[in-house]
């Protein structure tokens, strides 16, 4: 193939991966912003003649949209700091300091890597009923975190690797205690690494039904996938209210996602988040 | 020192992820209803019931349909994106941003999204399928006969941009030398894709298809969700899906833990296999 056949291809194939991934959020968008006459028209339509608020109103003043988003938020939140102080010195610990049985311990986080919630969420329901921390938001928390640390610590781990332990040592050589060389030089080092384990934390928490689905019954504390599963099933479906609740859905995911692409596609290539 | 910075890390995993599981095994010995306290001793009863039950060997088969053709089509497509993404274009590191997004949302958003694309009545999909003349009638693909069609295609769109990652990071390592000594010896573009780029792609792509195994054959979500609202549930019961009905709709949460430890078993089995077979195809 002649180079300029070569660059036309590989321009159509750019295309139709570009189509193929971002065409379903368009049309996500586009049903999100039209009256209801509209969505249902033949032919439809890619840009909205009319463009609405209504499906948004709708789903402010019609639903507990705004409490699942709270809760979300809350649950998330709480997640990333509980994964990230438990997890954070356990990685510097493992990459930092030699002591018997630390080959174990990785073993054992990949192995917990590899569990799906399905296999842990009978058990683990019985266990939160038995000590009464089904229906809060405390036990979905602790869920997420411990589903959440066998990657985090991984990603973690990687990160820490990657600095060199002779800086830490010339520091302490000058005569700086070990905590102050992991406040101003490992964690200053580490940061970005810290910050996309906390990112992918906070995706897989903000992410998560099953758990959510299990734990809590109450209305009140529904997460955002629950709640927006919920409205779904409710008798007719309202599409356009469903696109809108969507879309407000992955917002914050994909902002955050944009904001710090660079740190992302680091940890997700070194193995961050399952599903 | 070190086993003192692990402790808090080792707690949380043994008492919320390891003791979850060593109970689980315990559990599936009993009798016991999902939501009461009470507990009777059946020893290897509920596995019993359950290699016996029908219903729970389809949905094994349904699974294994599911994780199959979604992990062959996710490392076809996966890689193929991964190959046009390490070219260069205009645009291209935005793309590869882009094409990671479908992974990183929630799993409702992407199940209802497609929902409405494929919905029979006023769904995109069907309409410009007839205006292109290809369906004479709209395709109910919620419906018994598509339903698991409709599920993969879900799925292996959710799923995909994993394999992109994970390959193209691989394939940005790849020395150039090597296509170059290969375009010397005349080999044509697949033969360099054949001969220079998969035996590279070799160790990547043992990893991934281990992990996307894992966790397709124990995908709850997207099957459950897909679901919903819908009349042709039993086409995709799988596992996974039959595991957690077994507890939350039939409240038998002791043959429900019985069933995932029998996932447990089929996939330690299935993963011990396939190491074997690695090393053997290492060795060669």
């Amino acid at each position: 193939m002649s180079g300029r056949a070569r660059n036309l291809a590989v321009c159509l194939a750019a295309l139709a991966l570009l189509v193929f991934t971002t065409f379903p959020f368009l049309w996500m968008a586009s049903t999100a912003f039209k009256v209801s006459n509209e969505i249902f028209a033949t032919p439809p339509t890619l840009w909205p003649r009319t463009v609405t608020l209504a499906n948004l109103e709708r789903l402010f003043a019609e639903t507990r949209f705004v409490t699942y988003f709270v809760n979300s938020l809350k649950v998330s939140l709480a997640t990333v700091v509980l994964t990230l102080a438990v997890g954070t010195p356990a990685a510097y610990g493992l990459t930092r300091y030699r002591f018997a049985g630390r080959e174990a311990v990785a073993a054992t986080v990949l192995f917990a890597y590899m569990f799906a919630p399905i296999m842990i969420i009978i058990p683990f329901y019985a266990m939160m009923r038995f000590i009464g921390l089904n229906n809060t938001h405390l036990g979905l928390v602790l869920a997420y975190s411990a589903f959440c640390l066998p990657f985090a610590l991984w990603m973690l781990r990687s990160f820490f690797q990657s600095i060199p332990v002779d800086i830490e040592d010339a520091a302490m050589i000058d005569g700086a205690s070990r905590p102050k060389v992991v406040l101003y030089i490992v964690l200053p080092l580490a940061g970005p690494g810290v910050v996309a384990t906390g990112i992918f934390t906070f995706i897989l928490a903000w992410n998560d039904y099953i758990f959510a689905r299990v734990l809590l019954s109450a209305d009140e504390l529904k997460t955002l996938p629950v709640g927006i599963a919920d409205l779904y099933n409710a008798s007719v479906v309202d599409w356009g209210m469903i696109m809108a609740a969507g879309l407000l859905v992955i917002v914050p995911v994909l902002g955050v996602f944009v904001f710090i692409q660079k740190y992302m596609v680091a940890g997700l290539a070194s193995g961050g988040v399952k599903g | 020192m070190g086993w003192l910075l692990l402790l808090p890390a080792l707690a949380l995993l043994l008492a919320l992820t390891l003791y979850p599981v060593a109970y689980g095994a315990w559990l599936s010995l009993f009798a016991k209803h999902s939501f009461f306290p009470e507990q009777n001793w059946v020893g290897l009863g509920n596995y019993l019931y359950i290699l016996n039950d029908g219903e729970f060997w389809a949905s094994v088969w349904r699974g294994t349909v599911y994780a199959g053709a979604t992990i062959v089509l996710q490392i076809v497509l996966g890689v193929a994106a991964a190959l046009v993404l390490n070219e260069m274009f205009p645009g291209r590191n935005l793309l590869r941003a882009i094409v990671i997004f479908p992974y990183v949302i929630p799993t409702v958003v992407a199940v209802i999204l497609w929902k409405w694309l494929l919905n029979s009545q006023f769904g995109l999909i069907n309409y410009l399928l007839e205006d292109a003349g290809l369906i004479g009638r709209p395709i109910s693909w919620m419906g018994r006969d598509w339903i698991m069609v409709s599920l993969i295609l879900v799925s292996v769109w959710q799923f995909f941009p994993f394999v992109v990652i994970g390959v193209l990071a691989r394939l940005q390592s790849i020395p150039v030398e090597l296509y170059e000594a290969a375009k010397v010896d005349g080999a044509s573009a697949w033969q360099r894709f054949l001969n220079v780029t998969l035996p590279q792609l070799k160790a990547v792509l043992f990893v991934i298809v281990l992990l996307r195994s894992i966790w397709m054959f124990t995908k709850f979500d997207t099957p459950w969700l897909m679901i919903q609202g819908g009349g042709a549930e039993t086409y995709i019961r799988t596992l996974p899906v039959y595991t957690y009905m077994r507890t939350f709709s039939y409240y038998e949460a002791g043959k429900g833990a019985a069933m995932a430890v029998l996932m447990f078993l089929m996939l330690a089995i299935a993963s011990a296999i396939y190491f074997r077979v690695w090393k053997r195809e290492e060795n060669l």
